[in-house]
């Protein structure tokens, strides 16, 4: 059984689905605790959304091309997500005000928060005219 | 994602199986509109069976909660799992939302 997952999509929302179908079954296979393919799930979700809706407007539907890599070490899962999009650090956003009522609050940059506050690291690098994005989650006593 | 209500007294029951994420959102959305539309003022949603939620999801319970609110009713939510509860905590949506541990106690005194 291999410990990586590798996948190519198409930049377009119904792509994430895929990937997460995709994911679920890795984690399945490796035995991931629950709370950590959770987290990851959140994460993916947030990060390919933003990537698919940003890094891509002004392009065709599809016409772009995210890779999404998932290893899984003895002590971690690590995720890296490969795009051809603009440049976009997303980690370089501000971290929305959580503390606003229910009549006022807003949902944008909350998304990129909770990656931020659910891996143990995150990263970015623009690599030639790629963003390259890495996450990671310690597994922790429960899947050493 | 799988959609379940009923109702109880005029209270509507709603319970997402599934993961409430970028996917499934829309068909979210839908769902609480329409319960919405058919003059639902109090709403309690059961979370047991929700794996996870991301960002999209929680913008579907925050437009929920608004118009409940605006209307003089309320949401509660119950049955959320630790990843759930989290990305409650992170948001700040566990200060917003009506968070219970059971259904029974969703339902004392709504």
């Amino acid at each position: 059984m291999t410990n990586a997952l590798h996948m190519t999509i198409g930049a377009d929302p119904g792509e994430i689905a895929r990937v997460s179908a995709a994911f679920a079954e890795f984690a399945d296979a490796h035995a991931l605790p629950a709370s950590v393919r959770r987290s990851l799930q959140v994460a993916l979700d947030e990060l390919l959304k933003n990537t698919v809706a940003y890094g891509f407007k002004g392009r065709q539907v599809g016409s772009g091309e995210v890779t999404v890599e998932v290893e899984r070490r003895a002590d971690r899962v690590s995720v890296t997500i490969t795009d051809d999009g603009k440049p976009f650090d997303p980690f370089a956003t501000v971290a929305p005000d959580t503390t606003l009522s229910v009549e006022v609050r807003r949902i944008g940059g909350l998304g990129i928060h909770l990656v931020r506050q659910m891996m143990d690291e995150v990263g970015y690098e623009r690599r030639g005219d790629r963003n390259v994005v890495v996450l990671t989650k310690y597994l922790g006593e429960e899947g050493a | 994602m799988n959609i379940t209500t009923r109702t109880q007294g005029d209270v509507t029951i709603v319970a997402f199986a599934g993961s409430l994420d970028s996917n499934t959102s829309p068909q979210a959305q839908q769902a609480l509109d329409g319960i919405l539309a058919g003059g639902c003022r109090k709403m309690v949603i059961d979370f047991t069976a929700l794996d996870y939620i991301s960002s999209a999801g929680l913008r579907v319970l925050l437009g929920a909660a608004k118009r409940l609110k605006g209307a003089g009713g309320a949401l509660r939510l119950f049955g959320l799992n630790e990843t759930v509860r989290e990305v409650f905590q992170i948001s700040g949506f566990s200060t917003i939302l009506a968070v219970f541990a059971t259904e029974a106690d969703a339902l004392a005194g709504l």
